[in-house]
């Protein structure tokens, strides 16, 4: 168990005022995130989680608490502040890719390396090589609309890994993905955290796919209702995913034709091998 | 961010809306050719009006006159005016030479004679003049007399044929409608210089009541040269004959001796001055930029002073103002395109609001936001700023060429539109600043959307 806590917070409130009645949209929340750990923030719609990774990202300012990230407090940071941080320090997976329609995926990739002002040729090599990682070096030249979801959802993680960041913060990543690619695009992210020595924070309001988290936070009505570790050994691993492969084969939506030929036990294998 | 990454994301962005960015460019174009053609024809009627009064006479010189006329001077000779009187002599001259940028300065000698080529005769008015004036006449034919010879030898101007006229029936060019049959260089020309003795001697009687007098010794004067130009071109020298003021000076002395020149104005006693009294002078500026100073100068000094400057700033003032009102025409649609571009930003950014968030949670600074859509902004006046010129070179073209705009507006021939490199870089410049102004607000627009826009699902 990594002891770094790379994310601390203390003491989180976020009210919105509705009309008179004021909102608690988190309501005192305490916690800390380790480095080269996979968190899954769970919780039913409404209960504050996305508000929670907002915060976490600096998308939204906290009403009252602390939120400390690789050591710097981001809770009083202007906007601007904010873009730095994040240029220098996030990244972030999408529910819905949110990739630039009029670039191709390697341009995808490297847009965040641009922002960074990375010369064209060193961000465009970069991007290619994390292309790979994610299993697209087919598809490098292709445009973004031009992908099928699971597809678009591998770049995305391509370009979140890309600037090689403190954190990695995820909404809901597969809540546009069919079962089938959801857990190809899981496992996929879990390999990753785990050969990158990454740390994934990912929302989510399911609760199974939550729990290939190495730890679990239920968030009901703006409170950590329980945080639970989980210990699953490779075997239990394998074992979940056949489950859930099993469920899946008489399920007639089995996502795009494009998919279908990524190899999902090679990942599997990868994964074991880097374990 | 780099600049060439910012440049190449803004123009892939103007790129996908191709239909859009188009009619936008189209706006500028407009606006922008607008303001060209107008400020042109401003430009070229300018000129056409410079062209027109250099071509009467040189923009950098003034005719200088005494105090109060040659005319005033002779009829009331001994009244209290002409002790105040001040005459143009070679001291004057001198003066006028001394003044801070005159390039020259020329006295002008007028006398009337009267020039006789076998049956026909005119009288004209000579004008003698300084070698340097000499020099600046454009000859047709001829040449200047060599400069150190002493001889007389007259230059004619290009419509001096048109006074001629039989001495027999007394018709001439006025009368009947054609040349009369001179031949200033190849047949030798008569001359008298003394015209009331030649008058009185041809129409006896009148005034004088019955005295003869005889008829004046004619003098034959070789021809140097005739100025440029048909007979009906019109220039500063068409009407005069022109010759050596030294010569001429010479030439009289020797024919009137003692007696008083004619023209010459006298003191009280009715006695000639020992010098000679120029009519006018003329003084050579170094540049059109000089003039007005030293016309007031010379002023000062108590001359009468007449330059074509205070005409040419007098229609200036007239064609700033046709100018600014034609630029000001052009200006509107150049506005209303600027109004067209922030429309079409403002559209832009509605439709990208997601893109932009989702940028901004990848970490893009707010100012690279900005200037991403300020270059967007700028572009499309680019764009549309050198389109425009080019457009404006071509309508100029056709309006110089083929619609002989500039002959109906002023009888003139030459360019009505001119379109200086200037004008087109400022244009172009200026398209640009119009785009990014126009684009300003929209991008701050951009730069303060929030970024939960992109996580926002639909």
């Amino acid at each position: 168990m990594p002891s770094i806590p790379i994310i601390e917070v203390k003491n989180l409130y976020k009210i919105y005022k509705v009309g008179d009645t004021k909102v608690h949209a988190l309501d005192g929340v305490d916690f800390s995130i380790y480095k080269g750990e996979f968190c899954a923030i769970v919780g039913p719609s409404g209960s504050g989680k996305s508000t929670l990774l907002n915060m976490l990202a600096g998308l939204e300012k906290p009403s009252k608490g602390e939120i400390v990230i690789d050591k710097i407090h981001i809770e009083h940071m202007t906007e601007n502040q904010l873009v730095e941080f994040r240029r220098k320090r996030v990244g972030f997976i999408f529910q819905s890719y949110n990739l630039l329609k009029t670039l191709n995926a390697v341009e995808n990739v490297a847009l965040p390396l641009s922002f960074r002002g990375v010369p064209k040729k060193k961000r465009n090599a970069v991007a290619a090589e994390y292309l790979k990682l994610v299993g697209l070096e087919k598809q490098m030249k292709h445009m973004a609309n031009a992908m099928s979801g699971g597809q678009q959802q591998r770049v995305g993680i391509a370009r979140a890994l890309a600037v090689n960041p403190r954190i990695i913060f995820a909404d809901e990543p597969t809540g546009n993905l069919d079962s089938r690619t959801t857990m190809e695009i899981l496992k996929l992210m879990r390999r990753i955290v785990r050969e990158q020595q990454q740390t994934l924070v990912m929302v989510t309001h399911d609760n199974h796919l939550a729990s290939y988290a190495d730890r679990l936070f239920h968030i009901v009505d703006g409170k950590i209702f329980k945080i639970e570790e989980m210990h699953h050994a490779d075997d239990d691993l394998e074992e979940t995913e056949n489950e859930k492969e099993s469920k899946n084969s008489n399920n007639p939506d089995n996502g795009g034709g494009a998919d279908s030929d990524s190899p999902s036990p090679d990942h599997a294998d990868s994964y074991g091998a880097a374990v | 961010m780099r600049f060439l990454d910012l440049l190449g994301m803004s123009i892939n962005n103007l790129r996908r809306r191709k239909l859009r960015t188009a009619l936008t460019v189209l706006g500028v174009i407009i606006g922008t050719a607008s303001v060209v053609v107008m400020v042109s024809l401003g430009i070229g009627l300018n000129g056409l009006m410079m062209e027109m009064y250099s071509s009467y006479g040189s923009m950098t010189s003034i005719d200088i006159y005494s105090g109060g006329g040659r005319y005033y001077a002779s009829s009331s000779s001994g009244s209290s005016g002409s002790e105040e009187e001040q005459y143009i002599t070679d001291d004057t001259i001198e003066q006028f030479k001394r003044l801070e940028h005159v390039k020259t300065a020329s006295p002008i000698l007028q006398t009337d004679i009267i020039l006789k080529q076998g049956l026909y005769e005119a009288g004209v008015n000579i004008e003698g003049v300084s070698r340097e004036y000499l020099e600046d006449i454009p000859l047709g034919q001829g040449a200047l007399p060599d400069p150190g010879s002493d001889e007389l030898k007259f230059i004619y101007g290009n419509g001096i044929i048109r006074w001629f006229s039989n001495s027999k029936t007394g018709e001439g060019f006025w009368e009947i409608g054609e040349m009369p049959p001179v031949d200033y260089m190849n047949k030798p020309m008569f001359v008298i210089f003394d015209t009331s003795a030649y008058y009185q001697s041809r129409y006896p009687g009148g005034s004088d009541g019955g005295n003869t007098v005889k008829p004046p010794k004619k003098y034959m004067i070789e021809a140097a040269g005739v100025v440029e130009g048909g007979v009906d071109d019109y220039n500063n020298y068409t009407y005069s004959v022109y010759a050596e003021i030294e010569a001429l000076k010479a030439q009289l002395k020797r024919i009137y001796r003692k007696n008083p020149i004619p023209g010459q104005p006298t003191n009280k006693k009715g006695k000639p001055y020992p010098y000679f009294i120029y009519n006018r002078a003329v003084v050579f500026v170094d540049d059109t930029a000089n003039v007005t100073t030293v016309q007031q100068m010379i002023t000062d000094m108590g001359f009468q002073a007449n330059s074509q400057m205070e005409w040419i700033e007098q229609s200036q003032q007239t064609y700033d103002i046709i100018q600014l009102v034609l630029g000001g025409i052009g200006a509107v649609s150049l506005f209303v395109a600027a109004i067209g571009i922030a429309n079409t930003m403002m559209m832009s950014i509605y439709e990208r609001t997601k893109e932009i968030g989702v940028i901004k949670v990848l970490g893009c600074d707010l100012r690279n936001i900005r200037n991403m859509f300020l270059l967007e902004s700028g572009f499309i006046g680019f764009l549309g700023g050198v389109i425009g010129v080019v457009i404006s070179y071509g309508l100029g073209f056709i309006m110089n060429n083929f619609l002989g705009i500039a002959q109906a507006m002023t009888g003139m021939d030459g360019d009505i539109s001119r379109i200086p490199v200037w004008l087109s870089g400022a244009a172009i410049i200026f398209a640009i600043f119009v785009g990014m102004v126009a684009g300003f607000f929209p991008s701050l627009r951009a730069m303060h959307l929030s970024p939960l826009a992109a996580i926002r699902n639909e």
